[in-house]
């Protein structure tokens, strides 16, 4: 299986070495009258594997939603290579690939249009557009279906699809939401592989997942998430965040003037 | 590539992508323009079987219809977004957020544009209205409306495609917005077709281009805002 | 106190005004006594204007600053100046009626557009509502607002125009009211008027603002504690304390990521 994992000229080196990749300070967000995040402060190192633990509804997708900036904080910070989410997010997203449980995909494109639709919108060079998008359909083993239309996709083909598009991007952070969701066995090799070949590039990557045995190989760490906050830190890359705080729940930066 | 082209080729990226998905989903498409085609039928019924009386409220049904359709048709070009979770991958790509106005408006507008081509000629036979000599500048009055419909009706269906009841939302909204368009579109289109006895063509088309230049500027500026969550 | 004062001064000019509008000015010799509507229906058209304008001020302040207390002064204007819409309205057609003979006339610039005003922030205040979240009612409430307002002179315009575009202005219309011809004693009476409510809405949006302001330090205050109680309950049940933050307690609802609003429940 092709494999080449792109670095964005923009994202390498752009960074202080020290900063962490990701790190977040009381960050809640509520819904109505719940709170999906109830306060996580946590610093992950840069080029590490963090694996987000938890059970349904534990606050896995809120905090990599709010790391993607598709939804803002209620209360506290989180920074991505040091830019503040919340202040900064046009400059986060050109660091950030999500794969969401949404494909965001359109259903009445074919596949490779979907993906060089991904591509223009990424900036990924018109010379070398075209020929990313053979590459990165061989990748995810959907070349035969390119010229088919999303519509008819499996969930799993729909998968690979938007696994895809992050593979267009040049990130420094991956954020993966249940990559493992609807995916056939070669399908979980794929995110095998990924994992592996993201680790080797120095790409920090985050991962939500039930399925820890099968992430084991490819982490450093690991945080599990209970009712909105940290209940578990384990192995490297991964630590709670010292930065001082508010009392529990006091709000800090976004909140700032009600 | 400097920034601006940038975010041209980025709106051209995306006015292409709403238009294959358009044509592809061809029967509702053809079915914004049926749906014009109806209300003019029904207007029809509803101002009785004088064709005079029809002829001389022709302008005004014409703009009517098109902004019914219209309301369709720009609601429509937003659901498409709605394609499991797309908008929300639209709204993180780092792209200028301006951009994806200008991309949606464009598709906006070429609806609005097919739409007023198919209304017109329809709006000729069944009113009976003369439209050989007027076409020119009917023709400037369909692109000056269907550009300022598509300016707002754009703003407001990004508004409303993540709010609950869009479906009463989006014309409750936008409808008195688009009041003055209405107004000027209709005035210019009875000039138009009367030969123009005042000399007042020219004044409505200016206040339309007005229109269009305000709320290009206005609802571009602030259609970014409508993504944050 | 000094909002109080206020609030008394206000009473006070607007009660001078009517007495003077009502008694010390002479009726007007065409229209008799229904003129003297005109001075309620010109000083509510004004404020409405105004309080639009500072709406979308407001909007622009919540744009740039965010900081809520824009958006308290954004809907402490948008509701004032619906109620001062409708009461517009209500004043044209009062005086419509005697003048014209009927109650909608459609050659009154000033009632159709603001009809059309009443209608788009009737809309503004319906948007406000269909959002929990007050940060993203305060943009979208923001973004609306501007349009509104810059839609509104090009409504004016057009409906002006739509007379008849060589056509005099109309009769009663402040242009007559204002011409030189025009007896003092009429401009005077709008002016104390225009004083009153001016001096009335300040008063009304100071308190709107007040109360707005309590509503969102309220809801500030609930969305914190239930965040709060979220984290005492998780505490009460936890065996690992790591990072002071800590385990589990009742299930929490699974959270889609659809881009609908709502998170389904």
């Amino acid at each position: 299986m092709p494999l080449t994992i792109y670095v964005s000229p923009r994202a390498a080196g752009a960074v202080e070495p020290q900063t962490p990749a990701v790190a977040t300070v009381e960050l809640a967000r509520l819904f109505g009258r719940s709170a999906a995040l109830a306060g996580v402060s946590l610093r992950v190192q840069a080029g590490r594997t963090v694996a987000l633990l938890g059970a349904n509804g534990a606050g896995k997708t809120t905090l990599l939603r709010i790391l993607a900036t598709a939804i803002r904080p209620s209360f506290g910070t989180a920074r991505v290579d040091g830019i503040d989410v919340a202040e900064r997010p046009d400059q986060v997203r050109g660091r950030v690939a999500y794969l969401s449980h949404a494909t965001g995909l359109y259903d009445d494109l074919t596949g490779a249009e979907n993906l060089r639709f991904a591509a223009t919108l990424l900036a990924v060079p018109a010379p070398e557009r075209e020929e990313r998008i053979a590459e990165t359909l061989a990748t995810i083993g959907l070349t035969g279906m390119a010229a088919e239309r999303v519509r008819n996709f499996s969930a799993g083909m729909r998968k690979r699809l938007a696994l895809g598009r992050v593979l267009l991007a040049s990130p420094t952070l991956v954020l993966l939401d249940e990559p493992h969701a609807a995916l056939d066995e070669a399908g979980m090799q794929l995110v095998d592989a990924l994992l592996a070949a993201w680790r080797e590039a120095g790409i920090t990557t985050l991962v939500a997942s039930h399925a820890l045995d099968r992430l084991q190989p490819f982490i450093d760490g690991s945080v599990r998430l209970e009712s909105g906050v940290v209940a578990e830190i384990a192995g490297s890359g991964v630590e709670p965040n010292p930065e001082p705080r508010g009392a529990i729940g006091l709000p800090v930066g976004t909140g700032a003037s009600v | 590539m400097t920034a601006l082209a940038a975010e041209a080729r980025i709106a051209w990226a995306i006015a292409r992508k709403d238009a294959v998905s358009e044509l592809r989903g061809r029967s509702a498409a053809s079915m914004t323009l049926f749906f014009a085609a109806l209300v003019l039928l029904l207007f029809g019924f509803a101002l009785g079987p004088d064709t005079r009386k029809l002829a001389e409220a022709a302008p005004g049904l014409l703009w009517l219809a098109i902004v019914f359709a219209g309301l369709l048709a720009v609601g429509r070009l937003h659901l498409l977004e709605t394609d499991d979770g797309a908008l929300e991958q639209l709204a993180l790509y780092p792209i200028d957020r301006r951009a994806i106005y200008v991309g949606k408006a464009l598709a906006g507008f070429v609806t609005m544009l097919v739409l007023g081509a198919v209304m017109l000629p329809v709006v000729g036979i069944m009113y009976g209205v003369e439209l050989a000599r007027a076409w020119p500048a009917l023709s400037v009055t369909v692109v000056l409306g269907a550009l300022g419909f598509s300016a707002v009706g754009t703003f407001y269906a990004g508004l409303t495609v993540r709010v609950r009841a869009r479906e009463v939302m989006l014309p409750l909204l936008l409808l008195p917005v688009t009041a003055p368009l209405l107004l000027a579109a209709v005035k210019a289109s009875a000039a138009a077709l009367s030969g123009d006895p005042f000399g007042e063509l020219g004044s409505w088309l200016q206040l339309l281009a007005g229109f269009d230049l305000v709320m290009l500027l206005v609802a571009g500026a602030s259609y970014g805002f409508l993504l944050e969550e | 106190m000094r909002t109080r004062i206020l609030g008394f001064g206000a009473l006070a000019t607007v009660a001078l005004a009517a007495m003077f509008g009502l008694f010390v000015v002479p009726a007007d010799l065409n229209q008799g006594d229904a003129q003297r509507i005109m001075y309620v229906h010109v000083a509510s058209a004004w404020i409405a204007y105004l309080s639009f304008i500072v709406t979308a001020l407001a909007g622009i302040g919540w744009l740039v600053r965010r900081d809520l207390r824009f958006d308290a002064v954004a809907l402490a204007g948008a509701e004032i100046g619906v109620i001062f819409t409708a009461l517009a309205i209500w004043g044209g057609m009062m005086w419509a009626r005697p003048v014209w003979g009927t109650f909608w006339q459609w050659e009154d610039p000033r009632l159709t557009t603001t009809a059309l005003l009443l209608a788009l922030y009737i809309g503004y205040l319906l948007l406000r509502r269909l959002s929990d979240d007050p940060r993203r009612r305060a943009t979208r409430a923001a973004v609306v607002g501007l349009v509104a307002a810059v839609d509104i002179p090009i409504v004016h315009f057009s409906v002006i125009w739509w007379r008849g575009l060589h056509q005099a202005p109309t009769f009663g219309s402040p242009d007559r009211l204002l011409h030189p011809a025009a007896p003092m004693q009429f401009v005077a009476a709008l002016l104390l008027m225009l004083l009153a409510v001016t001096l009335a809405w300040l008063y009304l949006m100071i308190r709107r603002y007040q109360l707005a302001r309590l509503e969102t330090l309220l809801e500030e205050a609930a969305r914190l504690g239930r965040l709060r109680s979220a984290r005492a309950s998780v505490a009460r049940t936890a065996p690992v304390d790591i990072t002071a933050a800590v385990d589990a307690a009742a299930p929490q609802p699974s959270r889609s990521t659809s881009s609908a609003e709502e998170p389904a429940r």
